[in-house]
């Protein structure tokens, strides 16, 4: 290196030379910092290196000259050659070499190394207005759970901004690590959600390779431990670049029945940082304590919707312990009441008051609002599906998930539980805190609104009643001839009650039948029903 | 005449259509229906019902009475179809010549719809339908007989609600007959072909007919007693159900040629 090379490094470095440097702050933690911040030296000389004298000062952002000193290096605090630092809470693991209450600030803030030679190393972070507070430009300010960390450790930009980055909180390893495998913590998935006891399943963890050297096959090994695991399984991880991401999928084998956690681990020759080699997923095999019996999606009175639950335990359970929500997940918390009693119904409303309003014959104190209520959508996408509806107790481990569809369903008709299938409701409004009514034969129906379309491209909305429960329903149109002139929807999966939307458009004016063709095991069933499209044709 | 009937589109009629099998030469709808004029001079009077695809708000009345004047014919026909959100009424006027060897007829009608009380003032105002059409038919032997039938030929206004096209068909046989019909296309389908046998045990007269796209069927029983006759169609087909037809006629037939 060149003497003005070393001048200009030197000018541009933020940290004074011969002595340790900033590596890592964590200054945010999730929730209550106490106890938990950091500040991470790293001594990256072949000598030992004194700190007394050392005084560790936090700034506070909104002002000049706000420095408070947190910290002084007593005769024996001292950091041997290339190893780390740290000073911090009494939360932080491992343990500190110092152990204090730094109270830093979440930004703009910074704090200031300083030497009792005058040296000065100064780490700023946030929009920060004051320049005192940081080194050429403030890092960036990180969200809750993450540190502000030198990367590569020996980084020299002349900059924090340039210097740090938002990373992992490794207190005490180096940031950017030779060796490092990773499992990203809850990143880690069951599929199925539900496995069956004695069943199989699939545990799909993510491994992060964050070091600096690449490895190979039969380098890395994945293992995974539970209470709902015969006997651990463990099997080679796949190679990994450095910085490279890859999801492995464990198969899992002859689950036992309950609720539990898988705890996943890497072990890689060499690692360097072992706090973050594991993962951990609570899940449960077989059915769960609760299971939802009847949704209403889309009430047609102002009664809000509602999910009916079952309490599948020979045992009172506490509802409060479950939460509920849709296909984002279970956010929705259950207000407190009464246990729910062994075998019995309760149903988790929208709007309780609303719902009892509608329905004074309801038990009050098995009606029970959820908050925040996760708005349970109408309409199918893409996959088929309209939305779920999700269970899963307030720890995350899973209860129940119905996916559901809406295609068919007329407003007002419930899904409910038939056995081990899901059905429209045939009775009206549904049966909240009572179980499914038998389906009874109904005349059958099948009616459009409106029967006369003024103009082309009119929505007509066909609606019809079945003699069964379940059935394949086709929407035909034929003309007065009794020529076939198109399909309108299906077949589609339908109830008792049923309702379809359909556009009409490119249809000359006349007269048409409308036909709605079911079918289902008992039989084949049919009706039809005129529409006029009116206009003058070309 | 019969460059009009090739260019006529698909076609809308049937608000005078009776229980008649196809082609007959006695048919007391066929001048309003189909603008083919009886062989036969007569003074008739006809009513018929039909009840379409077993929807009981889609049924269709009609009355009429024809005449005839050395070799002229002439009908006049009131129909009403449906229940008023849908359906309309019919005036029918049809006016044609014939021989025992041919005969070619205009027809004409006129429509409005049901969803408005009748008035003096709502006569007045536009709004109907009107189409004409014409037919014709010959004697291609003793006991052939092809015809053509394009009962829409021209529209104005609202547009017809129920669609049929242009009709070709050979009868062979008079009583005791054969016969043949096609349909011309519509849009989207290739058109429809019937074929159809009818035998007379006096006094009565059974006919059957089977027709494609879908395959599907008719059967009819006519008898006649003096001067009355009367008649009954069952169309089926195999989605829709059943379009059941009576008619009740009194004929009374005078030679053309005296």
């Amino acid at each position: 290196m060149s003497a003005l090379s070393l001048v200009v490094a030197v000018a541009l470095n933020c940290a004074p030379a011969g002595h340790p440097f900033v590596t890592e702050v964590y200054y945010d933690a999730p929730g209550d910092d106490t106890g938990q911040e950091f500040v991470e030296l790293w001594n990256d000389s072949d000598s030992t290196r004194v700190l007394t004298g050392l005084r560790l000062q936090a700034g506070d952002g909104a002002g000049p000259g706000r420095w408070t000193t947190k910290w002084t290096g007593g005769p024996g605090d001292a950091v041997k050659p290339h190893s780390r630092f740290v000073i911090g809470g009494a939360a932080v693991s491992p343990r500190p070499d110092v152990v204090l209450t730094l109270d830093l600030q979440n930004g703009p803030d910074g704090f200031r190394l300083l030497w009792p030679d005058g040296a000065t190393e100064v780490v700023g972070w946030g929009a920060l207005e004051f320049a005192e507070y940081y080194c050429g430009a403030p890092a960036p300010d990180v969200p809750g759970g993450s540190s502000l960390a030198r990367i590569p450790d020996r980084a020299s930009t002349g900059s924090n901004a340039g210097d740090f980055h938002p990373a992992e909180p490794t207190p005490g390893f180096a940031n950017q690590r030779s060796v490092d495998a990773t499992l990203l913590r809850h990143r880690s998935a069951l599929e199925p959600e539900q496995p069956s006891p004695g069943g199989s399943a699939t545990l799909e963890v993510v491994l992060v390779n964050a070091g600096a050297t690449a490895w190979g096959v039969d380098d890395a090994a994945l293992r995974v431990t539970s209470e709902l695991l015969g006997a651990p399984v463990s099997l080679n991880a796949p190679a990994v670049a450095p910085g490279e991401t890859t999801r492995v999928s464990i198969p899992l084998a002859v689950l036992r029945e309950g609720r539990g956690a898988f705890a996943a681990s890497v072990h890689l020759v060499g690692d360097e940082a072992s706090a973050n080699d594991a993962d951990t997923l609570l899940a449960r095999v077989g059915a769960g304590p609760l299971q939802v019996a009847e949704i209403q999606f889309h009430p047609a009175a102002a009664e809000g919707e509602w999910v009916e639950v079952r309490n599948t335990l020979h045992a009172p359970l506490a509802l409060e312990g479950f939460k509920l929500g849709d296909h984002a997940g279970a956010g929705g918390s259950i207000e407190a009441g009464p246990p729910l009693a062994a075998d019995s119904l309760a149903v988790l409303a929208q709007d309780p008051t609303a719902l009892r309003m509608a329905y004074p014959a309801l038990d009050g104190t098995r009606v029970r609002r959820v908050s925040p209520w996760a708005a349970l959508n109408n309409s199918d996408d893409a996959t088929g599906l309209a939305d779920q509806v999700v269970l899963a107790e307030t720890d995350g481990v899973p209860v129940d998930r119905v996916g559901y569809s809406a295609s068919g369903i007329a407003a007002g008709v419930t899904l409910e539980r038939a056995g081990d299938t899901w059905r429209p409701s045939p009775t009206a409004g549904g049966t909240p805190l009572a179980p499914p009514r038998p389906v009874e034969p109904v005349a059958g129906g099948f009616r459009a609104d409106p029967r006369r379309l003024r103009t082309d491209g009119e929505t007509v909305n066909f609606a019809w009643e079945l003699p069964w429960g379940a059935a394949k329903v086709t929407l035909e149109l034929y003309d007065m001839e009794g020529h076939r002139q198109r399909r309108l929807a299906g077949p589609v999966d339908s109830g008792v009650h049923g309702e379809r939307p359909v556009t009409l458009d490119a249809l000359a004016p006349g007269l048409y039948l409308a036909v709605l063709r079911a079918e289902s095991a008992d039989g084949t069933f049919t009706r039809v029903t005129p529409l006029r499209v009116d206009g003058t044709r070309p | 005449m019969l460059a009009a009937l090739l260019l006529a589109r698909a076609a809308a009629a049937q608000d005078f259509s009776g229980a008649s099998p196809a082609g007959s030469t006695r048919a007391p709808d066929g001048l309003l229906d189909r603008a083919l004029p009886p062989a036969m001079a007569t003074i008739t009077a006809a009513a018929s019902q039909t009840r379409w695809w077993g929807l009981p708000d889609l049924e269709t009345r009609s009355v009429s009475v024809g005449g005839s004047f050395h070799s002229w014919r002439a009908a006049l026909g009131l129909s009403q179809t449906g229940e008023p959100e849908l359906g309309w009424t019919s005036l029918g006027l049809g006016f044609g010549a014939a021989s025992e060897r041919a005969g070619a007829g205009l027809r004409a009608c006129v429509r409005r719809d049901r969803d408005a009380p009748w008035s003096v003032a709502r006569a007045f105002t536009t709004g109907d339908g009107v189409e004409a059409g014409a037919g014709a038919w010959i004697m291609a032997g003793d006991a052939v007989r092809a015809w053509a039938s394009a009962p829409q030929v021209w529209t104005s206004g609202a547009s017809a609600p129920l669609v049929r096209p242009l009709e070709l068909g050979i009868r062979v046989g008079d009583v005791d007959a054969a016969w043949v019909r096609l349909l011309a296309p519509r849009a989207g389908d290739d058109g429809e072909r019937a074929l159809g046998v009818s035998l007379q045990v006096a006094p009565l007269q059974v006919w059957a007919e089977a027709r494609d796209a879908p395959l599907r069927g008719s059967v009819g029983l006519s008898a006649a007693v003096a001067a009355l006759r009367v008649a009954a169609r069952i169309d089926a087909h195999p989605v829709l159900g059943e379009t059941v037809r009576l008619s009740l006629a009194w004929a009374r037939e005078r030679r053309s040629h005296p």
